[in-house]
């Protein structure tokens, strides 16, 4: 039997679908882990890079800091995040949360540097002042590119979240990782399979909830920030 | 205009090659040897590395090249590697290898020389062998916090059976199907506990389980010198599961020279279990480095020339 | 938990001892993980760069939405499921890591070198028509210089990525500083693992600094897009 065929059977056999060890199982560690890690860091990222780029304050620092975050070696994270916190997940979400914060600081400022300052001036025409000029003016217009820092980082821990069964942890990376050791290359291999297919899957999902949500009237502003920030990885 | 187009393609030309010749630069060769290159693996566990250096360094004293893949893998990696000729030399442990190219026959028995002796038997049919196997000792052993030993009144393995059922175990990937560990467990002393966790075997995993109260129960190697540091305590193998798992090489017949079998029966032959425990604290709780402690150890004995 | 049972073994964060008798040992993994992030990035640059240019100039063969599709879909796969879809064909070495590491590369290299294309002004384009430049040489002499910012700005983000990623090889025999990660992991010693990390990073600042200074040389009339 080719090795096609024998991962094939793996994931059919239905034993391979229940269980602590099944497939669903592993799926919904590797989503639950990276919602946490994505939510948290966006609790955390999010307000900082509205913030600094309403008042136009820290720049370099908000805009470099998807640099550093690329920058650092998501392996390296979740080994030292393992020393420090041991097993179980909390260690794993701290290291994604803080992979997960750079490209949301980074998008969220440049989002709010480049609404039109045109408009800026119509809405303090208009009265709108501090606050209410954030809110009911900047920040719609902010949407998009804001959404695509959220969608880029959450794509990325989705992966990297595959990293976490080096340190005794869940997911679908588990499958790489026992069989790897098992030399059971079925599962490996099937492992993988499942490992890419939630990635795309959560490519796809995003990508689309941000067409849905982000009306037409609205363009991507500032493309090559955009470019710059979804092009992250770090696993 | 063109000349500094010109410059800047070749600076930048410039950076990429001088990136290469710092990357590629001084992996230069070494000089030639007159007997041969042999290529010694290690498992992935500290006290393989330093048996893999063990027999290297005396292999590359004695006249060898010798290139090294430590921390290769299980012998699930190890043992096909041997096989198809990527690796020359592991060092083995005589039950262990002999219940792996079985097949889990469960022929082994606590005689290193008879275990041995079937092992080859095996080996023979792959072009391998296994030499003389050293009366030093690690195999696999089943280690409790000593508070839940005190709690449970645990000495031995047998005092495990009534009260397994309460407790969680862990181990690594290969223990579900590896006849010393989970099997074994369940036949030999009929052991059904309350839950299994894969961690990793004898890794980092399993010691922080223990640490953080998720496992009662866990696979260690019975040569493990931070055992008693992390506040664990082995239960004695009443029941004689483990077998004899003693130091073996297993090598390639078409490199297992006369002179290469001396080298390393040399080494066999005067290693102990004592040995393992002390070079294994040296790297596991000294942070000394595998071949700096095997290189102590040859020169102490003079290469056992 | 169970507090007072553990005698934690005392292990700094760096050990300066073992630092300093070390430094050969870690200077080899910085070696290799040069070695392996260069290749990633020339093989990345080789294929990106003539996928670009032909994607732009046969724009029957639908190239670019077809290279972007394909290796974006690529991209988005996490390294070590590739490593592991790879090893039963390609083994444990150099070959398994450097397909997924060039596959990223090209990524974001064909997507820069696009824009850097699509970027020269047609007037320009015009000009040198105008002045005999046949389409060949236009392209060396006009078109890629032009595009020089944008495809530097995309050599900077994909040797800070691959710089990161590298450590992942660890898990295939290779790594550089990963096999540091891995070992402060198995033997549970700070610190090559905290040494390691931090070489990355600044590994990562020194080469972003590097491909900055020669874009300074190679393009000094032009400034980050």
């Amino acid at each position: 039997m080719s090795l096609l065929q024998a991962t094939w059977q793996w994931l059919t056999d239905p034993a391979h679908w229940q269980g602590i060890d099944g497939i669903p199982t592993r799926v919904e560690e590797q989503v639950h882990l990276s919602l946490e890690s994505v939510a948290i860091g966006a609790l955390i990222a999010l307000p900082v890079g509205i913030v600094l780029g309403h008042y136009g304050r820290f720049g370099n620092l908000a805009i470099n800091i998807s640099n550093v975050g690329r920058a650092v070696p998501s392996f390296g994270i979740l080994v030292i995040a393992f020393q420090v916190f041991g097993l179980g997940d909390v260690p794993i979400v701290i290291a994604l949360t803080a992979l997960a914060v750079p490209p949301m600081v980074t998008n969220s400022y440049v989002a709010l540097r480049e609404v039109d300052p045109d408009i800026k001036d119509a809405a303090r025409g208009m009265g709108y002042r501090g606050l209410a000029q954030l809110f009911r003016v900047e920040l719609p217009l902010a949407v998009p590119l804001i959404m695509a820092g959220v969608r880029t980082s959450a794509v990325q821990v989705v992966a990297t979240a595959t990293l976490a069964a080096l340190i005794a942890g869940g997911g679908l990376g588990r499958y790489i990782v026992d069989g790897l050791a098992r030399s059971d290359n079925p599962r490996t291999l099937a492992g993988a399979l499942l490992v890419a297919a939630l990635a795309l899957a959560t490519e796809l999902l995003l990508a689309g909830l941000e067409r849905a949500l982000v009306p037409r009237g609205i363009r991507l502003l500032s493309a090559s920030a955009a470019r710059r920030a979804s092009t992250f990885k770090t696993a | 205009m063109n000349r500094r187009l010109g410059a800047g393609w070749l600076t930048a030309a410039a950076v990429v090659v001088l990136t290469f010749v710092a990357a590629c630069g001084s992996s230069g060769g070494t000089g030639t040897t007159s007997k041969g290159t042999v290529t010694v693996a290690g498992f992935n566990f500290p006290e393989s590395s330093v048996l893999a250096e063990l027999y290297g360094q005396a292999l590359a004293h004695d006249g060898y090249s010798v290139n090294y893949k430590l921390n290769l893998g299980t012998r699930k990696v190890v043992a096909p590697a041997l096989q198809s000729g990527q690796i020359d030399i592991y060092p083995g442990y005589a039950a262990s290898e002999l219940e792996y190219y079985n097949n889990g026959a469960g022929e082994a028995t606590a005689d290193p020389a008879a275990t041995t002796a079937k092992l080859n038997t095996y080996l023979a049919k792959l072009n391998a062998e296994a030499l003389t196997p050293s009366q030093a000792f690690d195999g696999n052993a089943y280690a409790v916090t000593k508070a839940t030993a005190a709690r449970y009144n645990l000495k031995t393995l047998s005092d495990l059976t009534p009260i397994a059922g309460e407790l969680v175990f862990g181990a690594g990937p290969e223990c579900p199907t590896y006849k010393f560990c989970l099997p074994g467990l369940s036949s030999v002393y009929g052991l059904h506990f309350k839950q299994t966790l894969t961690l990793d075997t004898d890794g980092p995993a399993t010691r922080a389980a223990f640490k953080n109260g998720s496992i009662q129960v866990g696979l260690v190697f019975s040569s493990d010198a931070d055992l008693n540091a992390l506040g664990l305590v082995v239960l004695q193998d009443d029941k004689h599961m483990i077998a004899a798992d003693n130091v073996v090489p297993v090598v390639r017949t078409a490199i297992a020279t006369d002179e290469v079998k001396k080298v390393l029966n040399n080494i066999d032959a005067n290693l102990t279990t004592a040995d393992l425990v002390t070079m294994n604290g040296q790297v596991e709780l000294l942070h000394q480095d595998a071949d700096a402690v095997a290189s102590a150890y040859l020169q102490q004995h003079s290469y056992f020339a | 938990m169970q507090a007072g049972l553990f005698l934690d073994i005392v292990d700094p964060w760096i050990n300066w001892t073992w630092l300093s008798t070390h430094i050969p040992y870690v200077l080899a993994a910085v070696q290799e993980h040069l070695t392996l992030t260069a290749i990633a990035l020339v093989g990345g640059l080789v294929i990106a760069l003539p996928l670009g240019i032909a994607a732009r100039r046969w724009t029957n063969l639908h190239l670019r939405p077809a290279a972007l599709t394909v290796f974006g879909a690529f991209y988005t796969i996490p390294s070590i499921a590739l490593f592991a879809l790879l090893i039963p064909y390609t083994g444990l070495g150099i070959l398994t890591a450097e397909i997924p590491l060039v596959g990223y590369n090209v990524l974001i290299l064909v997507r820069n070198v696009l824009v850097g294309l699509d970027s020269v002004p047609p007037e320009v384009l015009d000009a040198a028509d105008g002045m005999g430049y046949r389409p060949f040489a236009r392209l060396i002499r006009v078109e890629l210089p032009l595009a020089l910012p944008a495809i530097f700005a995309g050599l900077r983000v994909a040797t800070v990525s691959t710089i990161g990623i590298v450590t992942i090889t660890a898990v295939i025999g290779l790594g550089g500083l990963g096999q540091l990660i891995l070992r402060g992991l198995i033997e549970s010693f700070h610190t090559p693992l905290v040494v390691a990390t931090a070489l990355c990073i600044v590994l990562a600042f020194l080469s972003d600094l590097a491909i900055a200074l020669a874009q300074r040389l190679a393009v000094p009339w032009a400034r980050n897009p």
